[in-house]
């Protein structure tokens, strides 16, 4: 049986370090899933244009100045908008799409924007593409994203 | 399962970098707990934020080397690309006998992935009383294979959503099923269940597309068929699969050689003869996916 006193003692001790975890926490326990929120916050818009988002996704974490690519098969006669997102506040991220020729292949709408970025693609031809995601800044050593997209 | 700060290794995108860190198939956040997030925030961001120029070209020699994964598109991807090349007459693709109950986990896996194409096909067809059985199947083949859990709300979610007709919700649901079966397999480490499941699927929305555009034949159509990519994929994951001791398996891995060069065709356009040799491949596997040995 513990006794009171070493209970006591036994809360103290572990007082501060419960309260250094609930401190951290965010950083912690931040994951792709928090980035994947970010990247389906930049999808909803385009839902309501008529994009069905995948509910798969893809992601990681990336250094600054990391690069990351991810093939894709397109097919010609859909439309598509890939969309990145990061929980890391202040970081600046990137998508871009190639051919398989390694041309840039998205229209020039495409945006970046705090926790965002996004590329849109009306693939020329059927065939693989080449989307490649990258954290371009970033206050954190490593920076997690997510990437999903939508068709129509 | 993506845990918070547990990053998950489920396959390397690119083994140039730390393959460790990627992440695949994560447990999957419901999409409609975020469309009331800030909606207006995003088509604010969309229309005042640009994108820094990205490079005109880049050395793609270099990136194929290192880049493995390639991602398996939902069938209703090819489906939708297909309809926009004229109408096409769903109806005739519907597929709803039940066909065998099997023991091998691959053989369930392979149908499993089958049975879901059949489902977004019926929902082209908008043929309701098929989408509801179709539920029903991909709950049993799910059970079958121990992942029914995570897949019962889906099931009861397709059948509220064909009884209303919402055919929308009904393609999310399908997605979300194959979604949520593959990372249950994902999450107890049968990721060649999974991946037979996208090979299912494949296979099913393959043989539909070739149908219709032997039917129809235009080179746009046939064009669709230009997926190499994938096809190596799906043949390297095969080749992974020894300890899969079943026909239909090495009679898929046979076929898909057959399949790389009448469709691995670089610039040029594949011809009539091809989309129909494709179609009778096809046929014949999806044949041998719901025949017993």
């Amino acid at each position: 049986m513990i006794s009171m006193k070493s209970l006591a003692k036994l809360i103290f001790r572990t007082t501060p370090l419960l309260l250094a975890l609930v401190a951290l926490q965010p950083t912690i326990f931040a994951s792709v899933d928090d980035a994947q929120s970010f990247a389906l916050q930049a999808a909803e818009p385009y839902v309501k244009q008529g994009f069905q988002v995948r509910e798969d996704y893809w992601g990681g974490d990336l250094a600054s100045g990391e690069k990351k690519a991810v093939r894709q098969q397109l097919f010609k006669g859909n439309e598509y908008w890939f969309w990145l997102g990061t929980e890391v506040d202040k970081a600046k991220v990137s998508v871009h799409v190639y051919d398989s020729d390694g041309k840039l292949a998205e229209e020039p709408d495409g945006w970046e924007k705090g926790h965002f970025a996004a590329a849109h693609v009306i693939p020329k031809a059927t065939g693989s593409y080449f989307i490649i995601v990258s954290v371009e800044e970033s206050p954190e050593e490593r920076t997690h994203w997510a990437l999903v997209y939508g068709f129509r | 399962m993506c845990t918070a700060a547990v990053p998950v290794k489920v396959c390397s995108i690119n083994p140039e970098y730390e393959p460790e860190i990627n992440s695949r198939k994560c447990q999957m956040t419901p999409f409609t707990k975020h469309l009331k997030l800030g909606v207006g925030v995003i088509c604010g961001l969309a229309m005042c934020a640009g994108a820094a120029q990205a490079p005109q070209h880049i050395d793609i020699k270099q990136l194929t080397t290192t880049v493995e994964d390639v991602v398996v598109p939902l069938p209703n991807e090819i489906f939708g690309a297909l309809n926009k090349l004229g109408a096409v007459n769903w109806k005739q693709h519907v597929r709803s006998d039940k066909g065998p109950n099997f023991t091998e986990r691959p053989r369930i896996a392979l149908l499993l992935g089958t049975v879901i194409a059949d489902g977004f096909i019926a929902v082209q067809a908008e043929d309701a009383p098929t989408v509801k059985d179709i539920g029903q199947r991909v709950l049993a083949l799910a059970k079958g294979i121990g992942v029914g859990n995570s897949i019962t709300p889906h099931a009861k979610a397709i059948v509220e959503a064909a009884d209303k007709r919402n055919w929308e919700n009904v393609r999310q649901e399908l997605d979300r099923t194959q979604n949520s079966v593959q990372q249950a397999m994902n999450e107890v480490h049968d990721e060649k269940l999974s991946q037979l499941v996208s090979l299912g699927g494949w296979l099913r929305g393959t043989e539909v597309l070739t149908s219709v555009v032997k039917e129809h034949f235009s080179s746009d159509g046939a064009e669709l068929l230009h997926q190499p990519d994938l096809l190596s994929y799906f043949q390297t994951r095969l080749q992974n699969m020894p300890e899969f001791n079943v026909p239909i398996i090495r009679q898929i891995q046979d076929a898909l050689g057959e399949v790389k060069p009448l469709i691995d065709v670089g610039d040029r356009r594949i011809p009539p003869d091809s989309v129909k040799k494709v179609n009778e491949i096809t046929t014949r596997l999806g044949h041998g996916i719901v025949t017993r040995d």
